[in-house]
């Protein structure tokens, strides 16, 4: 009996207490953000959306190869030797053509991986979170400037040169073949006019 | 009739707790084998959440790209992990890590054990029916959230530790951020206090529940609260210290059995929120200690390769001892990536102490062992 009295004083007066340390916070001020109206802003640095500065952007493909889930697409297509595409706002030269830069913000997994390797900082986070989609494939950002129609200008020109250049290479290897096989032959001739130093007349013949 | 009566009675009942129940702490399955409301057997149903971070980690080849992975593994702890990880890769690569990289892990290592603790006593509570203590834990959370948001840049995945460094250098306001919540926050201990720990009704739901003795602990190899609840003065920041964890000045809080006996949830519970304002120790002394200069890049390696070999590595995350076991082949990325993680093992626990309680019990043990699924099934 006296212990069943005990206990429930005992709840009785737990209760009181936990009453009022709810009391005490009832006149605190209240720490609930009622979202779609208020909005609090983001500290400098958040993770929450990735950005490409395309104008600086290289081609370099680091940032693609730093990606654990790889929702960078690159696309890089050599400029030829008609065009200077300039130079990015770090001093660095551009030397391709992005064709296809694209980030699926779906697969992305906000890790910040992708940041420190850009030798230009043209890729970084930026604070800006409500981008959600009803469809998957909006969530594809493309972040290359360039027309379809100039994609495949570009691609195009860059063959043509490639071609001509591999023809030139063909050419040249042809050339030094000959050669060589030039030398061979004079060095055979040689060596032939070595072991039959009599014969003088064939001498004019041989050196063609 | 009668008799048919009395064939019910002896019958057991299967039940299944979860995967959707709200205190299972994310998705568990518990086969429960009932006899009225006595728990016969509990068999664990694990899996739900695997994700192949093992497999991950051979396949990716590459050490830093599996930090992010390991974030995912305990969710709630998640720079704990990345801890345990990055100190087993230094191991591996025998380097020296910057004084001012230290302090700042150990700085905020502490503040998410705190931000762990938070949510687990917040949840076991919630899992009792006090709702209350729940909300106010985790206003204390989301201001250590928030100092994470600012230094790291996100709210639960950070990637902030790499290999000999840091991802970047904490904000500018870090220091001072920090010691006001450590202000704030010791007041707010000995709130929960009486709000939750003292409380009658709570004591009778968890005091001489679940009773876990020492040797059972032992024998199955847990460790964390869960062991420290026991009675047992284990913490690998004492014992085995990593990091810089031998310059400070803690206690190991450990149970007593002061309210029932020894080993048993409310044990496990209160050594949670001692844990806290042990940290709450470790962080002063680590601000005081923080140097204000220093690079927190200059120590990360342009290529991480270690040699050949294998290492093991534990840590103490807020739920126990996690262990790296790494095996190198000189690549670029680790061979085999091997975790041990405590939640495991005390989930494993669970029927060999829950045998024999009421099934509203249940919930409170489960609530006690205070486990992430994620990182049981990785």
């Amino acid at each position: 009996m006296q212990n069943v009295i005990k206990e429930g004083w005992l709840t009785f007066k737990s209760i009181f207490i936990g009453m009022g340390v709810t009391m005490r916070h009832l006149f605190s001020p209240s720490v609930t953000e009622l979202y779609p109206e208020e909005k609090i802003e983001l500290p400098k640095g958040v993770r929450a959306k990735l950005y490409v500065n395309i104008d600086d952007c290289i081609g370099c493909n680091l940032c693609a190869r730093a990606c654990p889930v790889n929702c960078i697409d690159i696309e890089t297509v050599m400029a030829t030797s008609d065009v200077d595409l300039g130079k990015t706002s770090t001093g660095n030269p551009k030397r391709f053509w992005l064709t296809r830069f694209n980030i699926d913000m779906a697969k992305c997994m906000y890790c910040d991986l992708c940041v420190p390797p850009c030798p230009t900082d043209c890729i970084y986070m930026v604070p800006e979170y409500e981008y959600s989609e009803f469809d998957r494939t909006n969530l594809v950002y493309h972040f290359s400037n360039l027309q379809p129609a100039m994609v495949a200008e570009v691609k195009e020109k860059a063959e043509k040169e490639a071609e001509e250049k591999r023809r030139k290479k063909e050419e040249e290897k042809k050339k030094k073949e000959e050669e060589k096989k030039k030398k061979e032959m004079q060095a055979k001739n040689e060596l032939a006019d070595n072991s039959d130093e009599k014969n003088d007349s064939s001498k004019p013949e041989k050196g063609d | 009739m009668e008799q048919v009566i009395n064939e019910i009675d002896k019958r057991q009942m299967v039940i299944n707790m979860g995967p959707q129940h709200p205190s299972t702490h994310g998705v568990l399955r518990l086969e429960v084998v009932l006899e009225g409301e006595i728990v016969n057997e509990v068999r664990p149903n694990i899996g739900y959440l695997h994700r192949c971070f093992e497999k991950y980690a051979e396949e990716v080849g590459d050490y830093s790209k599996v930090i992010p992975y390991t974030d995912r593994m305990d969710y709630v702890s998640a720079m704990n992990q990345e801890h345990g990880y990055v100190v087993a890769v230094e191991r591996m690569l025998e380097i020296e890590v910057p004084e001012r990289v230290e302090y700042i892990r150990v700085i905020v290592a502490e503040l998410q054990r705190i931000a762990s603790h938070l949510l687990g006593i917040g949840a076991f509570g919630l899992d009792l029916g006090a709702f209350t203590p729940f909300l106010y834990c985790f206003i204390e959370r989301e201001k250590v959230l928030d100092i994470f948001e600012k230094t790291t840049g996100a709210r639960l995945l950070y990637n902030y530790m790499a290999p000999g460094g840091l991802m970047r250098d904490v904000h500018e306001d870090f220091k001072s951020d920090t010691a006001e919540f450590v202000k704030t926050f010791r007041p707010k201990i000995k709130e929960l206090n009486d709000l939750l720990s003292y409380n009658k009704i709570f004591i009778d739901r968890t005091a001489n529940v679940g009773v876990l003795p020492v040797k059972v602990a032992l024998n199955y190899g847990a460790s964390g609260p869960v062991l420290r609840g026991s009675g047992m003065e284990w913490d690998l920041r004492k014992n085995d210290p990593y990091s810089i964890y031998d310059r400070f000045d803690f206690e190991i809080p450990v149970g007593k059995g002061e309210l029932g006996t020894l080993g048993d949830c409310w044990d496990r519970y209160i050594v949670r929120v001692r844990e806290m304002e042990q940290s709450l120790r470790i962080i002063e002394q680590a601000l005081d200690g923080l140097p204000e200069e220093g690079d927190v890049f200059e120590g990360i390696p342009k290529r991480v390769r270690p040699k050949a070999g294998e290492i093991y590595t534990r840590t103490e995350t807020p739920r126990g001892e996690l262990g790296y076991y790494i095996i190198s082949d000189k690549s670029g990325g680790p061979f085999r990536v091997k975790a041990r993680a405590p939640s495991f093992v005390h989930l494993s626990l669970l029927p060999s102490i829950s045998k024999g309680a009421m099934i509203a019990d249940l919930v409170a043990i489960v609530g006690s062992i205070d486990i992430v699924l994620g990182e049981v099934d990785r």
